[in-house]
Order: structure tokens, then C-alpha cells, then sequence
């Protein structure tokens, strides 16, 4: 069942209640609700006549082509986000993202979705959005808490060095640390599922006349596809990262 | 037997500063060395070097007649054991803690057999008593600490110790303790920094940084 664009635009009516709010309590937010509403309203309808265009082209090109903004906007996206070590960030989180997409991807696909065709983009953009969406927040995460892991205890790090700690050993401790904190909300957010909120993607497929039970098979997948693309984009992030951040002698590189 | 350690450093630098030049030293089996020189002459830069933790400077290292550089640094650290002022130890238990570089790759061939009478006899040598083992390290005090520190690099067995500024957070009695045990009981050579006067006695050799040199006083020949 479709809404009509007037019904979308009564939506907007129901903004006046946070208006009144701000203005009754005189915080200066009305501007900015402007704003990101407008910005919300423009890149939405954008991405949705861009993908009506892309779903009913059925290319494998553009398909593709499609996908490696997705990943570049990703990459950008985390660059930005993180604080430190700008110059070898590059290489490890594009590393990162592109082996977790191409272990996991393919699986889904040629398993478990069997469009037809295969590259059908209807499924593989919003599935590689999901997945590639929670990698990246968890790439930026993870790279934050190591980094923060390390600068919080380097006399930790050198006493373990100077006890014949190879770089490996030397940083496992933060590594583990690191990873268990990015790992863990997910694996709780996973555990509370369906019974406090319905997925995004489910409620999607729900509204848009789905069956529930079809819903949540596809949702079940999302999940595995998800945490699994996390945890090798976390762990090949880290891998690459150690080996950019250490010289041979195991000291850590000053950033200039 | 002067071969432990051939030092020949042309120049050592702190970024573009040159802390000294010229420095060249050989290094027998159980000498005592104690660096000296006022604040900022480069004496943790110049201990640093001996461990790898410090590449600024131009010249070479020899230990058992082998380039530093060509080490893996894993296992040079293995046997020229660095310990800091402020020893870091982890959670755990003081036995866990003890443990821990028993899991590096390079001390797979340390000789365990006698460890636990080894362990004994160090908490001995530095005045604890066997209790501590089952101690979570968060319960301990400085001084504990820091003999604890102490005891896990003796029982990787180095050739060579090297400390810096071990006991400046300590009082004199601890003090006295860790310098008693170190230079009572342990085999190998020790090259310090240390302003402790305690400590002042028992050295056999210093190396005093001055005006950008280094001045070798002492050393059995």
C-alpha cells in the first residue's frame, strides 16, 4: 500500500510539536531541524529516483559501480571520523572493507538470496548497504578504541616489549580489548531483537506487504551477514593497522 | 672477557640535538655500570640504544660480536632486559603476572625446571613473602610493585639488566632492598641510571656524561 505525497507532507505536521517545544523553552534548534529536515527530504528523494532508475536498469556494471560509491562514501566517511594516524588510515580501512565485502557478499548472494539475476540490484544494494553500514561503524570504532588502547598505556606496551614481546604479543592485549568492545554491543543489540523494536529492514518489508515470517528470515541472514562482515573488517583493520603503526623494532611510528 | 657489549657510537642525536660523540665502550660479563650526568646529557638515550628502544644515533652495537640491528628485536629484548621506573604489571594475580612472558615465542627456550624454587628465592632475596604469589596486583604498593617488576625480568635469566631510575619513587629501605638483592644475587651485568646514594657504593665502573662526551672511570680491565 502506497502513501500519497499528501499524506507524506501531513507527516511534516507533526514537526510543530518539537517547534513549539524549542520555542517555548527558547533553545536555538528550530534552525537546524530545518536544516537536516530539508537535507533528509532532498538526499531521499534523490537516492529514490536514483535507485528506481538503478532497480528497473537491472546492469551489472552499474550495479557495481553503484556499490564502489557505497564503499568509497564508507571509507571517506570513517577517514573523517577518526583523529589520528590520518596518513596510514587509507589503505586500512579500504583493505578492511572491501576483503569483509568480498567474503561475505558472494556467501549471501549464491547461497542463501539467489536473486535472478544474481547482480539483481534491488537485492544486492540494500544487503550491501546493511552490511557495509554496520562495518563501517564498526571499523571506526574499533580503530578508536585500539588507538585509544594504546596512547592510554604505552608504558604497558613497552614493559611487554622489553620482556622479549614480539609486536604481535605486545599488542594482543589492546587488540582483544578492543575488539571485545566493538564486538559486544552488537552481539547485545542482536540478543534484544524483535521484542523491543523490529529491525529496520523488517518493518520495511512488512509495510511494503511482506509476510512477517518471510520478513524475518531475511532479517535472521542480515544479522549473521552483519555481525560476520564486522568482525573480519575489525580484525583485518587491526591486522594492517599494527603493521603501519610499528617499525621494525616494534616502537610506534611518531605521526608528522 | 671484554666482549659482551662493543659500544661504538659516533654521534648521539635527540632529534636534531647531538647529545654526545665519540663513545666507545666494551662491556665484560657481571660488570656493574652506573651511568651519570646531569639532566638532559642523554643518559636513558644512550641505555635506550642497548635495547633497541632508541635508534638515534649514528654508529654501531655489537652484542656477542653480532650488529643489535640484526636481531629480531623479540629476542634481544630476551636477553638485554630493560626495566623502567615505573613498572607496569597488568591484573591479576602476581603469579599470573610472573607468568605472563613465559607465553612470548621468545622465551620458549628459557629453562623452567627449577622455576618455582627460583621464584621462592627471589621473593626471599627481596623481602617478600611467598603470600604475594595469590596478591591481585591492584592491592600492591609502590615498592611492592617494582620489586615484583624486578623479580619477573630475573627470572627470564637476561644477560644483561638494564634500569633506569628504578628506586627513585621508593623510599630508602625498599631501596636498599632491590639494590641488595640485584647486586647480591644476580649473575649478569648491570647498566643503571640511578641518583640513589645507596646505590652510589657498588658500582665498579661509571660512565659519566659531560659536555657532550663520555668519560669511562674504573672497569676490570
Amino acid at each position: 500500500m502506497d502513501i500519497s505525497y499528501l499524506g507524506v507532507a501531513l507527516g511534516l505536521v507533526l514537526l510543530l510539536y518539537p517547534l513549539l517545544i524549542f520555542a517555548h523553552l527558547k533553545i536555538k534548534l528550530s534552525r537546524q531541524l530545518f536544516i537536516s529536515i530539508s537535507r533528509m527530504i532532498l538526499q531521499l528523494s534523490l537516492v529514490g529516483i536514483w535507485l528506481e532508475f538503478l532497480f528497473n536498469q537491472k546492469l551489472w556494471w552499474l550495479t557495481l559501480l553503484w556499490m564502489l560509491v557505497m564503499v568509497l562514501t564508507a571509507i571517506f566517511t570513517i577517514k573523517g571520523r577518526l583523529r589520528f594516524q590520518r596518513k596510514i588510515l587509507l589503505p586500512v580501512i579500504t583493505t578492511a572493507l572491501f576483503t569483509s565485502g568480498i567474503i561475505v557478499m558472494p556467501w549471501v548472494l549464491i547461497m542463501i538470496v539467489k536473486p535472478q539475476p544474481l547482480y539483481d540490484p534491488m537485492y544486492v544494494i540494500p544487503i550491501y548497504g546493511m552490511i557495509l553500514g554496520n562495518s563501517m561503524n564498526s571499523c571506526a570504532l574499533i580503530l578508536e578504541r585500539f588507538e585509544s588502547g594504546l596512547a592510554d598505556n604505552w608504558q604497558a606496551y613497552f614493559t611487554r616489549i622489553s620482556l622479549g614481546a614480539n609486536l604481535w604479543e605486545a599488542v594482543l592485549p589492546p587488540f582483544r580489548k578492543a575488539l571485545h568492545s566493538a564486538l559486544l554491543p552488537q552481539l547485545l543489540n542482536t540478543a534484544s531483537m524483535g521484542l523491543v523494536s523490529l529491525p529496520g529492514m523488517m518493518t520495511g518489508q512488512i509495510l511494503g506487504g511482506a509476510s512477517p515470517l518471510v520478513a524475518i528470515k531475511y532479517q535472521m541472514m542480515i544479522m549473521f551477514a552483519i555481525f560476520s562482515a564486522a568482525s573480519i573488517t575489525d580484525y583485518v583493520a587491526i591486522r594492517l593497522y599494527i603493521v603501519k603503526r610499528f617499525d621494525k623494532f616494534y616502537l610506534p611510528k611518531s605521526e608528522r | 672477557m671484554k666482549n659482551l657489549l662493543q659500544i661504538d657510537i659516533k654521534r648521539l642525536h635527540y632529534g636534531d640535538k647531538t647529545l654526545a660523540t665519540d663513545i666507545k665502550l666494551e662491556v665484560g660479563h657481571k660488570e656493574r655500570i652506573l651511568i651519570v650526568g646531569s639532566t638532559g646529557t642523554g643518559k636513558s638515550s644512550l641505555l635506550n640504544t642497548l635495547n633497541l628502544t632508541n635508534q638515534s644515533y649514528e654508529g654501531e652495537i655489537l652484542f656477542g660480536g653480532r650488529p643489535l640491528m640484526e636481531y629480531p628485536p623479540h629476542e634481544l629484548r630476551a636477553r638485554i632486559c630493560m626495566v623502567m621506573q615505573e613498572t607496569f604489571l597488568g591484573l591479576g594475580t602476581v603469579q599470573e603476572i610472573l607468568d605472563e612472558p613465559l607465553t612470548y615465542s621468545a622465551q620458549k627456550d628459557l629453562d623452567i625446571s627449577d622455576r618455582k624454587q627460583r621464584i621462592y628465592q627471589l621473593l626471599e632475596n627481596f623481602k617478600l613473602s611467598p603470600d604475594y604469589l595469590g596478591q591481585k596486583s591492584s592491592q600492591l604498593s609502590g615498592g611492592e610493585k617494582q620489586r615484583i617488576g624486578l623479580i619477573r625480568t630475573l627470572l627470564l635469566r637476561p644477560d644483561i639488566l638494564l634500569l633506569d631510575e628504578i628506586t627513585s619513587a621508593l623510599d630508602q629501605k625498599t631501596s636498599g632492598i632491590i639494590s641488595d638483592s640485584i647486586f647480591g644475587h644476580y649473575p649478569g651485568t648491570v647498566i643503571a641510571i640511578s641518583h640513589d646514594p645507596l646505590w652510589q657504593a657498588r658500582w665498579n665502573r661509571t660512565w659519566r656524561l659531560e659536555g657532550g662526551k663520555l668519560i669511562d672511570n674504573g672497569g676490570v680491565k
